[in-house]
């Protein structure tokens, strides 16, 4: 089918959220505990993009960053019985496991090696490569947020969120004290939950 | 070397960000099993958290969504954990009916100490009628604990009225610029119930079962987030 004249890039695919209504992924972990095919299927679909986001923010590498997400679906695969809707939402249960499997893998020595070849800390990766980041309501809101934080407290929450780093290498990175990174990230973030308006 | 509470406090955000070096990290995944607070806390920073991932979706590679699937229909899921596993507190011993009716008897005929509304703290007015209610509700609980400050606190909860009253009595006093303060502490995290000086009642509404009450020692006026360990955590 002939393709409409340069209105986009075509090697540019758009990760797009489900346009359906947010699925209840409460209820959809509950169907995957029990081993539904469709369910898993389902959240595959809510979070595969999010979950590959998150574990490339912190690797780097692509073939790295696959291998990662793929632990970390299947680990939700697996373990879906063990989450507790009590204790947090569905989301962050997962990309809790996602942002803690990349930064595991990355405080093994080699891995941290290779991950320092490849690029500088704070910038994110870029948005002219093939995979493009959602412009979702998520990304502008997170970005208008973070611009509501001081410098201080948006470095050091980068840093440590995307770039993975422990806040002792915060504090080196940014020359400040390592009482006030830990300081800084916790009021970023607070500032960033309420911005949000996160209930949890 | 001694951790003071405060400076635990102050690692929420980075252990949510997966930020706390290894042997640190456990300590504090310790800390946390303790302090109700921090962990409300940790929760409503991972959710934030999990905002950040979301706004770095990224298209997955062609062919994960077929690796993954075929991996996990190959692989045995985790059986759920039994009930006595999951996430449970130690329950504070109670007090003998006679002691709980005592100190309540006795709150109410002190009456009720003002609570300050500085700072917007949704402190409630109690009244003494508001707390003859409560402790004489046919589904009153009773429950009472020790504090680290000294002294004990009792709650009285119903929850057909969703309210809880809680006293304290014998706690030190605290030096000028501190002052005792009461939390709702729910899934969403904790919201004040009003500060307590010295020995005093307060009426805590919208209080649900599964919530717990927390006392924690703050600056003079209070604040809208507890910042340090609480001296003491009961069911409501």
């Amino acid at each position: 089918m002939p393709r409409m004249g340069g209105m986009s890039r075509p090697d540019i695919r758009q990760w797009q959220p489900p346009t359906e209504a947010e699925p209840d992924l409460v209820a959809l972990v509950a169907r995957v505990a029990r081993g539904d095919h469709q369910a898993f299927e389902l959240v595959y679909g809510e979070l595969a993009g999010p979950v590959y986001g998150v574990v490339r923010q912190v690797l780097r590498d692509p073939a790295q960053s696959e291998e990662v997400a793929q632990e970390v679906l299947l680990e939700v695969w697996r373990t879906a019985s063990r989450f507790d809707p009590a204790r947090g939402s569905a989301a962050a249960w997962v990309l809790t496991i996602a942002h803690r499997r990349a930064v595991d893998r990355v405080r093994s020595e080699s891995a941290g090696s290779r991950r320092e070849q490849k690029a500088a800390a704070t910038e994110m990766v870029p948005d002219d490569v093939a995979e493009v980041v959602a412009a979702t309501l998520d990304h502008q809101r997170v970005r208008r947020c973070l611009d509501g934080l001081t410098e201080l407290q948006r470095e050091s929450v980068k840093l440590a969120y995307y770039g993975g780093y422990t806040y002792p290498q915060v504090a080196h990175l940014l020359g400040v004290a390592l009482g006030t990174v830990k300081t800084r990230i916790r009021d970023g973030l607070i500032r960033m939950r309420d911005c949000m308006e996160v209930t949890w | 070397m001694k951790i003071l509470a405060d400076d635990w406090h102050v690692l929420t955000g980075s252990y949510a960000l997966d930020a706390l070096p290894d042997p640190e990290r456990a300590e504090f995944e310790r800390h946390l099993q303790h302090c109700p607070s921090c962990e409300a806390e940790v929760r409503g920073l991972r959710e934030t958290a999990a905002r950040l991932a979301m706004a770095q979706a990224l298209q997955p590679p062609p062919g994960m969504e077929q690796r993954v699937l075929a991996a996990a229909y190959r692989t045995r899921q985790l059986p759920p954990l039994p009930p006595e596993h999951l996430h449970h507190r130690p329950i504070p011993r109670r007090m003998t009916a006679f002691a709980a009716a005592a100190s309540v008897a006795a709150a109410v005929g002190l009456g009720i100490t003002q609570v300050s509304t500085q700072h917007k703290l949704e402190s409630t007015q109690a009244s003494d009628a508001a707390v003859t209610r409560v402790v004489t509700a046919p589904d009153a609980r009773i429950e009472a604990t020790s504090t680290s400050a000294g002294g004990s606190v009792t709650v009285v909860a119903s929850t057909a009225l969703r309210e809880a009253v809680i006293t304290s009595t014998g706690m030190v006093s605290l030096p000028a610029g501190r002052v005792y303060q009461v939390w709702v502490i729910s899934p969403s995290g904790a919201r004040s119930a009003g500060l307590m000086a010295g020995r005093s009642t307060l009426l805590a509404s919208a209080v649900v079962p599964g919530d717990r009450i927390g006392i924690t020692v703050e600056p003079a006026g209070g604040t809208s987030k507890p910042t340090t360990t609480p001296v003491a955590v009961l069911p409501a």
